[in-house]
């Protein structure tokens, strides 16, 4: 297997007292979706500062394209894209301004602009000043700024987190043709529906420990014990059932009797994981 | 509750390696440009371009009330430049440099920079670049409006002396802006600063201490050098040339003291 992009050992991070980051391990490879999901407070923000250089870790090691995160210098921040809750946009300069300073700072031909505004939807706004854009626009502009220099990893803290549901799914779209396109992506998301859609590994992190580490199929599946099924009838009743011969001879008695509107099997989600793992609920 | 805003950044080690030490790095002239160019329209806001402009305004008002007053017994002129010079130098370089890194840090396009590879030094020389070619401009225009007609000779001395003075104030500025979260902050941060600066060398004639001072300090060395600007007498001396040398020499240790402590951002 190639060297990850980013490497996780054993890092705590030490606030005063208390540990916000407790022994994590977890690695990113090229081309792959590694979430942290966690609620507010459980360390997922302080990962990503620490693993952009913003922070210094208590102990461990973190790793980023090879260079210990302590010395990310310029050469890392030129391969990496970071998409944060502060990301700032400068609001008296356009739109196309904002993504032309960037491109200048970050030696991108001007050229690449106009595509790129066309990809994520602000071609019609590239002369608006960015004090005037929506929240999802703004959100839409941040993210490009940080893909407009092809980074191989891509930084993302709670990348949705207000927006609208239609301009998420824009947002999750995008993030998948990204990923498609070979590059990494680091995501903290709250948002369980979001890591399983986009996530091929998730850590589940809890008060800064990661409980649960894994594909969102195998940590669902883990949990999988009690097998239930979810049997909505043709005159409206809903029956949910444990799997036991006496409720595989009932559905097959709906069946038989061509009853049976829909049915399906109640797997557990990350969200059900997550409680049932740390009794906490994630939103 | 995030854990980044339970903890406050102060008390631990909340730090941009690239921005708290401004290690002898590549400057790329690329990103100087990108970031004076940007700096320099952020001068042309309205938040800033009241202060060049009331500086300029300021002189031709001293001009006209000066000038009724006197009636011609004596030369207003240079009365009128000073005025508007020191307050542009001060205005421009001090308050107008803090106000614009503390509007960054407001606005968090600050971290972004410095996430997005512009190292501290980029930021910094291309910070000052914008704002000492601005001052130096309004210096000019405030020559012109005060009426002042000078040789090649004098219009050396005179470029020399300001740009000196307008690099001194802009570091001075990066100081207090280092220091400053908001705009508003600095604006009150640099209020006291600007009045020392401004008002120890125009009243400097009231006593011997306040004399004392202003020879020390950049804004008495160039009230000096206009008042003799029109005469015989030198523009400045060696010992206003070392001056000028030290305070800059030691604006910007005290920059680099602080900005190792802090970065741009604490």
């Amino acid at each position: 297997m190639n060297q990850p992009y980013i490497s996780i050992r054993h890092l705590s991070k030490k606030f005063s007292k208390d540990f916000v980051l407790k022994d994590v391990n977890a690695e990113l490879q090229k081309g792959e979706i590694l979430g942290f999901l966690g609620p507010s407070g459980a360390g997922k923000t302080t990962t990503i500062k620490i693993l952009t250089g913003q922070l210094r870790p208590t102990s461990g090691e973190a790793e980023v394209l090879g260079l210990p995160c302590n010395r990310i210098d310029e050469t890392i921040y030129e391969q990496i894209g970071i998409v944060t809750d502060v990301s700032g946009v400068y609001e008296r300069m356009s739109v196309y301004d904002n993504l032309k300073y960037f491109a200048r700072l970050l030696n991108v031909p001007l050229k690449e602009i106009d595509p790129l505004l066309k990809r994520i939807g602000l071609y019609e706004h590239r002369k608006k000043p960015a004090s005037r854009l929506s929240k999802g626009q703004t959100q839409r502009l941040i993210l490009a700024r940080a893909v407009l220099h092809e980074p191989k990893i891509l930084f993302l803290d709670e990348p949705t987190s207000g927006l609208d549901p239609s301009t998420a799914l824009e947002v999750h779209k995008m993030l998948l043709e990204l990923k498609n396109e070979g590059m990494s992506i680091f995501l903290t998301t709250h948002n369980m529906e979001e890591a399983t859609k986009l996530c091929d590994h998730v850590a589940l992190l809890n008060e800064g420990v990661i409980v649960e580490y894994g594909t969102p199929q195998e940590i669902c599946l883990k949990y999988n014990k009690v097998k239930k099924y979810k049997v909505q009838l043709t005159d409206g009743t809903k029956h949910f059932l444990v799997q036991s011969p006496e409720a595989s001879d009932q559905i097959a008695q709906w069946l038989c009797s061509g009853i049976i509107e829909t049915i399906h099997s109640c797997e557990p989600t990350l969200e059900t994981v997550f409680l049932e793992v740390t009794g906490r609920e994630l939103q | 509750m995030k854990a980044s805003e339970r903890n406050p950044a102060s008390e631990n080690t909340v730090n941009i390696p690239d921005t708290r030490v401004l290690r002898l790095r590549p400057v790329h002239l690329r990103k100087l440009a990108a970031i004076a160019e940007v700096k320099g329209k952020v001068l042309f806001s309205k938040n800033f371009i009241i202060m060049p402009a009331f500086s300029l305004g300021f002189t031709l008002l001293m001009k006209v009330i000066y000038g009724a007053a006197a009636q011609g017994e004596f030369n207003t002129n240079v009365y009128a430049l000073t005025l508007g010079v020191l307050m542009n130098i001060c205005m421009e370089g001090v308050y107008c440099t803090a106000a614009a890194l503390a509007e960054e840090k407001e606005k968090n396009t600050l971290r972004t920079l410095m996430t997005s590879s512009v190292n501290g030094l980029e930021f910094f020389i291309g910070s000052l670049i914008p704002v000492v070619l601005m001052s130096t401009v309004v210096n000019v225009l405030c020559i012109f409006i005060a009426g002042f007609d000078m040789g090649i000779l004098q219009w050396a001395a005179f470029l020399a002396v300001t740009v000196a003075c307008s690099a001194i104030s802009a570091v001075i500025g990066m100081i207090f802006g280092i220091y400053t979260k908001t705009q508003v902050s600095a604006g009150t941060i640099t209020t006291p600063a600007l009045l020392i600066l401004m008002m120890i060398p125009l009243f400097r004639g009231f006593n011997d201490t306040l004399e004392m001072i202003s020879e020390f300090l950049f804004t008495g060395i160039i009230y000096n050098a206009i008042s003799n600007i029109n005469s015989s007498l030198p523009v400045t001396d060696v010992k206003g040339i070392i001056i000028l040398a030290a305070e800059f020499i030691l604006s910007v240790i005290v920059f680099l003291a602080l900005y190792r402590k802090n970065g741009f951002e604490r």
